[in-house]
């Protein structure tokens, strides 16, 4: 994983954050040395950049409010951030964290370090893409399975089917219906929603 | 006073192992330094002043190197380090040039993936010796790969490196064997002992210093055939073949950008040079050839731009190239290292390297490359064994 990380680095595209001074060139300078893609963006920008594969976002003070707008800012395309700090203090660090960074570099800003921690972030990032992927996955199957369980007491309830006929039930409903057995389950609950509706004006 | 006496010398400080696990590379590098800063001096010195060099002896010890940057910077206050041999000390000694604004010139191939503004590098990087040797093995003799190295950063590199060639190459690498800087013979004895249970048809050797020796005497003695399996290396010189004696060294190769026995005019006018100064046993090592030029080019720079303050040294070296003995280099702006000449070499059996590659190809360098492909351009003219 981590030689495919740095193989992809060359021609990752890096967008820095960053007022224009000399530490940025020279910022510019090695990623650029190291191989990959350098964009140059100041102000802070409302939103974060199409086609940006790793952000490297200057905490600065002064654009508090900035920095705040743009994390606010479409948070599923977050790209790989990296936070370039000159003060440790608490107010500096909140800032940080909420930033979501992974990786940190100190100003003054020199050459060493910069493929570490680039490497790390991307490596980071991509293990956070990954497991933010399963648990939406993961959530998704449990409300599968409890829609299916509300869909069976319905049954057993309605019909007074035990719970292995229940389930049966549904599975062979929906497959002559052409549905999966989560849509089934929904229509029997939506079914059922609307009949205890009626039911109870009557 | 005399009018010599009146203008001050050009100190520049030189740091290499005279004694210690890495001293016989290094006293070759010292002696070119201390060559070429003769040579300037006889030809008028700088601008009318002559170059002094300020040495200590770190004893192949990074602390040392440390300590010893440290007081060539504050003490004798130096500008201009021309130093290292192991990548440890070029560790130690790197920050110390930074704190102080100065500038290293390394003139030793190392692992890459370094970039200071503070240092230019002299020596090759991976991606002038390691594709080029790749190529020529993958060729010459097969694919079944045995790694063998000193126990620190620049073999490990090195093997992962190897290890994609082979891999491209589709063959495999058997077994990865470290041994301590200071090995002693039982280390080796183990090192055998794994040759012959697998059999490769390459060892990739890279082991430094007085190891070396150990190393070639020991397959040697086990009565390999280097015809059939050589060892093969990025480091072994001319002044560890000094220390093993040609027998040990005979059917061995080397991959480097120069060698002792380079037939140019300007490849032979410095070893003749060098041996006139040091005595004709005095090897004559690619890394010694490095120090020699890097000197001449700073030398020149500070002529250039009339100081040695390493900003206007360090602009004023990219703008030209030189005519080292192994071909015409120049500084490369983008990362401070150097175009380079690969070139390939098999000892022959008075302990001589005789050129077996040598496509007359200069290389730009990049230290920064993860991998390269076997197809790469930079190794063409070496046929491509394709599996």
């Amino acid at each position: 994983m981590a030689i495919q990380i740095l193989r992809d680095l060359r021609g990752l595209r890096v967008h820095v954050v960053h007022p224009p001074d000399a530490e940025r060139t020279k910022l510019v300078e090695h990623l650029r040395r190291i191989g990959c893609m350098v964009e140059i963006q100041w102000p802070v920008p409302d939103s974060w950049a199409e086609g940006a594969d790793i952000v490297l976002l200057a905490i600065e003070h002064d654009v508090r409010a900035e920095i705040q707008r743009l994390l606010k800012s479409d948070s599923s395309h977050r790209p790989t951030l990296i936070a370039v700090v000159s003060y440790e203090d608490p107010s500096t660090l909140q800032l940080v964290l909420e930033a979501g960074a992974v990786a940190v570099i100190e100003r003054p800003i020199r050459p060493f370090g910069l493929l570490t921690n680039l490497t790390i972030a991307r490596s980071l990032w991509l293990e956070r893409r990954g497991a933010e992927k399963r648990v939406r996955k993961l959530e998704r199957k449990l409300a599968g399975i409890q829609r299916i369980q509300k869909a069976k007491a319905i049954l057993m309830d309605g019909q007074g089917l035990n719970e292995a006929d229940a389930y049966e039930s549904i599975r062979r409903q929906a497959m002559s219906k052409r549905l999966s057995m989560d849509d089934m389950a929904s229509a029997i609950i939506h079914a059922n929603e609307l009949l205890q509706y009626r039911a109870k004006n009557d | 006073m005399a009018l010599g006496d009146t203008q001050e010398n050009w100190r520049v400080g030189v740091l290499f192992s005279q004694s210690g696990v890495t001293s016989a590379i290094e006293r070759t590098q010292l002696n070119a330094t201390l060559l070429a800063i003769e040579e300037v001096n006889a030809g008028g010195g700088v601008l009318g002043r002559r170059v002094e060099p300020v040495m200590y002896d770190p004893a192949s010890d990074p602390k040392k190197f440390r300590a010893f940057a440290e007081r060539l910077f504050q003490v004798d206050r130096v500008k201009l380090l021309f130093g290292c041999y192991m990548s440890s000390t070029r560790k130690a000694v790197l920050p110390v040039v930074e704190a102080h604004r100065g500038l290293l010139f390394y003139p030793t191939l190392y692992e890459g993936f370094e970039y200071s503004r503070h240092c230019v590098y002299t020596g090759a990087a991976p991606n002038q010796n390691s594709l080029q040797l790749a190529r020529f093995l993958l060729s010459a003799y097969g694919n079944r790969f045995l790694f063998v190295g000193s126990n620190y950063v620049y073999p490990y590199e090195s093997n992962r490196v190897m290890s994609d060639f082979v891999s491209q190459g589709k063959g495999k690498v058997l077994d990865e064997i470290y041994v301590p800087l200071l090995p002693e013979q039982k280390d080796f004895d183990r090192v055998i002992a794994r040759i012959k249970k697998t059999s490769p048809d390459v060892i990739f050797s890279t082991v430094v210093g007085s190891g070396t020796s150990t190393l070639y005497r020991s397959f040697r003695a086990a009565g390999f055939d280097p015809t059939r399996m050589p060892i093969a290396s990025l480091t072994t010189s001319e002044a560890e073949v000094a220390e093993m004696g040609p027998e040990a060294a005979e059917g061995h190769v080397t991959a480097a950008p120069f060698f002792e026995t380079m037939s140019s005019s300007a490849a032979r006018r410095f070893v003749m040079n060098f041996k006139d100064k040091y005595g004709a046993d005095a090897p004559v090592t690619a890394c010694a050839e490095a120090s020699y030029f890097q000197l001449h080019l700073a030398m020149r720079a500070i002529g250039k731009c009339g100081s040695d303050d390493p900003e206007q040294v360090l602009t004023n070296l990219r703008d030209f190239e030189f005519d080292a003995p192994q071909g015409r280099v120049r500084i490369d702006p983008e990362n401070n290292h150097t175009y380079l000449w690969p070139r390939i070499a098999r000892l022959d059996r008075q302990g001589r390297f005789q050129i077996v590659w040598n496509p007359g190809v200069r290389v730009k360098p990049d230290p920064y490359c993860v991998v390269q492909s076997l197809d790469d351009w930079s190794a063409d003219d070496l046929p491509l064994i394709r599996p």
